[in-house]
């Protein structure tokens, strides 16, 4: 994207700018739109304005410490963090994780997926303008955060997966495996209603359907992960090739179309793939113990580690020197991959349309800012296409 | 009670600044205002995004250094008399951000507590508070409303 427009060198000279405080944004990110009778020519978006250093922090820190602000990375999908944080050291000094806590890991992630996935309609409505269906999807919300709550104990930061297992306090006894399956169900029937009155409403659809087009070459070419390339007909999920997802039987959601309809459909459905997942758990959880408790720290090599998580494929990785402390900590979100794809789905839309065709990509800024370059002196944030250069996508 | 504190009771604005946190308070925050099963706007609490209309200012997490300026811009914006409230662990003590760091020592990539930058009235604790607490803290800044000349 960086060296097209280089290369180019075409001066557009209308330019609209948002943020970044803005109504129609959550989060703080500044968006140019380079435009030509209200169509869309180019697009770029700025996301360095949440820059914390997080990082750095790890450097130096005991490894059961620092996994604490392994999750406060994002606070949408924190259990994620900490749950591939501790996947790194398990693989790198090869600790063995007891099957039930393999599973219950796997509960509370499909818990998040639903509630963001939720978040993200309720998102989307509002920036559409459809207030009911995103008050509908929020009063749905609800039934996951309790759970989440009921489980980990915190409606937002759960703190469930520890090294080699998880807290014993996050294990589930039978009323709490009643209590989830009686959510789950009444959530089910409370969710198809929903769904089918959202994709039914001619309104609704009509807004959606025909703008923010991603083709499959584009979404290859930007690597664009998780639902955004799904929806783009890109037939790929890392949850196959997981050991954790062995058990369990589901369908990945892979739609052709590729614009912004099918971005909110394809999410729609993963909700309810979840759901058979969390009934497999439910039915199935092995007995056993929850935790592994006899490791020892020592010297790792840097090892890598990846998870898919909602928004498409997060990296954590790190090495550990000889006393145990962490060195080198780096991660990668999706939505620094999926960034060049929302820059490239804007272009050649009316300028209206796009906001929700950025937002239909799921963005969540906060979380991916967080590689800055020193040069000269000068400190400035690298591009997304600098790092997929530098560092290298998946292998 | 004056006719004024009677008045200014009866329409809060509310304004969220996004900082520079997490998303945890964020959405929390937005929870607690709109969602159908807290909603704060049924007691005439509004959320608002326009500085020169607001009454409240929450700020929920740590302040970076692309967002300082802003802040202090949107604080002087508002018309007195104003309350701010800083919810959530990152913007009362700085939680990991300041508290948890390795062989840096100092963290200067963010501004933390919020009180450094600009003045607080009522503090929120919790990573992430319940909407509950923000509720409760957004109904702790109104006496600074009610009681101003």
């Amino acid at each position: 994207m960086i060296q097209e427009k280089q290369t180019e060198k075409k001066v557009i000279e209308k330019e609209l700018s948002f943020g970044p405080v803005h109504p129609a944004l959550v989060e703080p990110y500044r968006m140019r739109f380079f435009v030509n009778d209200e169509i869309v020519e180019d697009c770029e978006i700025n996301i360095n304005m949440a820059y914390r250093g997080i990082e750095k922090l790890f450097e130096g820190l005991p490894v059961e410490k620092a996994l604490l602000i392994a999750e406060r990375v994002c606070g949408i999908c924190s259990n994620v963090h900490a749950w591939n944080s501790v996947r790194v050291i398990e693989g790198g000094l090869g600790i063995e994780v007891p099957q039930r806590a393999n599973y219950i890991r796997v509960l509370v992630h499909e818990f998040q997926r639903i509630t963001s996935h939720l978040f993200f309609f309720g998102h989307a409505f509002e920036v559409l303008g459809h207030e009911t269906f995103a008050m509908r999807s929020f009063l749905l919300r609800e039934n996951f955060m309790d759970l989440l709550q009921y489980v980990g104990g915190n409606r937002v930061m759960p703190s469930v997966p520890i090294i080699g297992g998880i807290r014993p306090r996050a294990d589930l006894n039978e009323s709490l495996k009643k209590v989830i399956t009686e959510r789950v169900d009444a959530f089910e029937s409370k969710y198809k209603d929903y769904l089918n009155r959202a994709v039914e409403d001619p309104l609704v659809m009509s807004r959606l359907s025909g703008i923010g087009y991603l083709t499959k070459e584009d979404a290859l070419k930007f690597y664009a992960t998780g639902p955004t390339g799904r929806s783009s007909g890109w037939n790929y999920d890392l949850r196959r090739e997981m050991k954790e997802y062995k058990p369990f039987d589901y369908d990945v959601i892979v739609l052709n179309e590729g614009d912004t309809k099918a971005r909110v459909v394809s999410r729609a459905l993963e909700v309810l793939e979840s759901l058979k997942i969390i009934r497999q758990i439910v039915k199935g959880l092995p007995e056993g113990p929850v935790v592994n408790r006899s490791w020892v720290a020592k010297k790792m090599d840097y090892t890598v580690s990846y998870v898919e998580t909602y928004r498409g494929e997060l990296m954590h990785s790190y090495g550990l020197d000889q006393g145990g402390f962490i060195r080198n900590y780096k991660i990668r979100t999706p939505t620094i991959t999926n960034l060049a794809a929302m820059e490239q789905a804007c272009i050649g839309d009316h300028v209206t349309e796009a906001i929700l065709t950025i937002a239909s990509c799921d963005p969540c800024l906060t979380c991916c800012t967080r590689t800055e370059v020193i040069a000269n002196g000068k400190s400035r944030i690298m591009s997304d296409a600098e790092i997929i250069q530098r560092f290298g996508w998946r292998k | 009670m004056t006719l004024k504190s009677i008045a200014r009771k009866n329409a809060v604005h509310v304004m969220l600044f996004y900082s520079g946190g997490c998303n945890g308070c964020d959405i929390e925050v937005v929870n607690a205002m709109l969602s159908p099963r807290y909603d704060l706007e049924q007691y005439k609490v509004m959320l608002t995004w326009n500085p020169r209309e607001a009454d409240v200012l929450l700020v929920p997490g740590v302040v970076t250094w692309q967002m300082l300026e802003p802040l202090k811009k949107i604080y002087a914006m508002i018309p007195d008399p104003k309350a701010v409230v800083a919810v959530g662990a990152c913007a009362v003590n700085g939680n990991v951000y300041k508290n948890l760091v390795g062989d840096i020592g100092v963290n200067e990539e963010i501004f933390a507590p919020v009180e450094t930058v600009i003045p607080v009235d009522v503090k929120i604790p919790g990573c992430p508070p319940r909407p509950e607490d923000i509720i409760m803290g957004a109904v702790k800044g109104l006496p600074k409303l009610m009681g101003a000349p």
